[in-house]
């Protein structure tokens, strides 16, 4: 089994004379968390519909779990979980039948509606049409909907978008517990950089559809500091960290506890993301 | 693999409105060709409707089951390519205006199955209005008393109503390539209005037999005089019409760009 789950190199992709990528070489080695930072319009999304087969390439080459990847050829996606841009679901059907449609489609086992459920804690709305959903839950349902097949990685586009403070802890640590426990690679894009930090292990920057910059978190953390050594006042600091303080506090308050070393959960932490 | 795609395609269909949207239209075309019937019928309490009557009148149609017969294929026939191609539109535009067909396309599931079955269902919807409706025609036309029923004219009557809705039913795998190709609902249903117009200009220059749009007027009598089987050229045309639409379809989920 090979050790990288996924590989491009020279990966090009063109919109009528823009390069939305332009060679790009990736490498995401099995059971790591591979974080793709990069501003609005960098590429990433692109790039993750062509690893998704979603998208044909203007050139280069695509493997993904040791096969290359052709758009229209379905065969590696059993194995995948996939969350890309924005949060869909059929608004008519119910959290259970999307789940359902899922399960069919991915020749998963009955049980795996229920499991997901349960993993992304929708247990509250699992009769509940998808339409009638908050945006956080709407969110967890599309990853309910990328796990419930057990995939061996994940590409994951935003995946904290949506989400209240409480509901992004949450998710990382259940992506992070997926990784650890499971092995499973995830493949996680976002422009937030705090978001990556906290999460990936190793955090490549792609600007203008190139890789710019590719290193481990920690790596990433030194140059950052080094970077920003004496760049920023007394009061700046003291901003910043009043930020902290007021997250830490609501997250308290909400039933976060376990996040904040204080109290516990209420036994309503299923409201988070809801509206 | 096709039967699961097959009973998820149904699935989706829960609690949609869409279903019973168009067997309300759908229904209600007996109701007025009855109401036009009623008015031919009864010109003397017709007239108190005033221009309704008249227009009824100047149609110079007879309350009787031909007559009946022939306005149910010219519906099921006109209005059916119109309707089709709103049940199409929704069954592959939805997957854009949801922006569900990203999921959809990134499953192991070959993308040609969600062409097929996404037909298959359409073609079951349609048949199952299409069956509904005829009753309600034929229990109208029974509680109206019209005349000159027989089970031989109602046999040929039914037949020709089936054949219209089967011929609407070849034109709609282009409505679906034109879906997938806009990614969206709007343009299948602008592109069929466009070609039912073409279609009736066609048939009254003489090309009727080679415009897919126009067969469904030539067999009804619409462009020309009714014809009791439809010419060799316009049966291949039909088909071919099929093939390409299936076709192009198919291509286009599974080598055009998803980025929607």
């Amino acid at each position: 089994m090979p050790d990288t789950a996924i590989s491009t190199r020279a990966l090009i992709k063109r919109y009528r004379g823009i390069t939305a990528v332009d060679a790009l070489d990736l490498d995401v080695r099995r059971g790591e968390i591979y974080g793709f930072l990069g501003r609005n319009g960098a590429g990433k999304t692109t790039t993750i519909r062509m690893l998704l087969g979603l998208i044909r390439p203007s050139g280069g080459e695509i493997t993904v779990l040791g096969r290359r990847i052709r758009p229209g050829e379905a065969t590696v996606f059993s194995r995948i979980g996939f969350l890309v841009e924005t949060a869909t679901s059929y608004p008519n059907l119910t959290v259970r039948e999307n789940l359902e449609i899922q399960r069919r489609l991915t020749g998963s086992a009955p049980r795996s509606v229920a499991d997901s459920i349960g993993l992304l804690r929708l247990d509250p709305y699992a009769d509940r049409r998808a339409g009638q959903l908050s945006l956080g839950n709407k969110q967890r349902l599309a990853l309910a909907r990328a796990l419930l097949h057990s995939p061996e990685l994940l590409l994951l586009d935003e995946p904290a978008n949506g989400f209240d403070p409480a509901g992004i802890v949450e998710i990382r640590e259940l992506l992070r517990s997926l990784a650890d426990e499971r092995g499973v690679t995830v493949f996680m894009s976002s422009h937030i950089l705090a978001e990556v930090a906290h999460l990936a292990d190793r955090i490549g920057i792609v600007h203008d559809g190139r890789l710019i910059e590719e290193s481990s978190r920690d790596e990433l953390a030194a140059k950052a500091r080094a970077f920003a050594a004496g760049a920023y006042t007394p009061e700046e600091r003291e901003q910043a960290l009043l930020t902290l303080d007021l997250e830490r506090y609501f997250l308290a308050r909400t039933g976060e506890g376990p996040h904040t070393g204080e109290g516990s959960r209420t036994g309503d932490g299923s409201k988070s993301g809801d509206s | 693999m096709f039967g699961q795609v097959l009973a998820t395609e149904f699935m989706k269909l829960h609690r949609s409105k869409a279903p019973w949207a168009t067997l309300a239209v759908l229904a209600m075309m007996p109701l007025g060709i009855a109401l036009f019937m009623w008015i031919v019928r009864e010109p003397g309490r017709a007239a108190q409707l005033g221009l309704l009557g008249t227009k009824a009148n100047l149609a110079g149609l007879e309350a009787a089951w031909p007559e009946y017969f022939y306005m149910l294929t010219v519906i099921f026939g006109i209005g059916g390519m119109l309707l089709l191609a709103f049940i199409v539109a929704y069954l592959f535009g939805r997957e854009y205006s949801d922006a569900t067909a990203k999921n959809m396309l990134a499953l192991p599931v070959g993308r040609h199955w969600f062409a097929v079955a996404k037909l298959f269902v359409a073609a079951a919807w349609w048949m199952t209005l299409v069956i509904i409706v005829i009753v309600e025609a034929v229990a109208i036309g029974l509680a109206m008393e019209l005349p000159g029923f027989s089970a031989g004219l109602a046999a040929t009557g039914i037949g020709h109503v089936l054949l219209a809705a089967g011929i609407s039913f070849l034109l709609a795998p282009v409505v679906a390539w034109i879906a997938v190709w806009s990614r969206g609902e709007v343009a299948p249903i602008a592109f069929s209005l466009v070609m039912l117009a073409l279609g009736n200009l066609f048939g009254k220059t003489g090309w009727a037999e080679w415009f897919p749009y126009s067969i469904v007027p030539l067999l009804v009598g619409m462009v020309a005089d009714p014809v009791d089987t439809l010419p060799a050229g316009s049966c291949a045309v039909l088909a071919g019409t099929f093939a390409v639409g299936v076709a192009g379809t198919i291509l286009q989920l599974r080598f055009a760009d998803n980025a929607q």
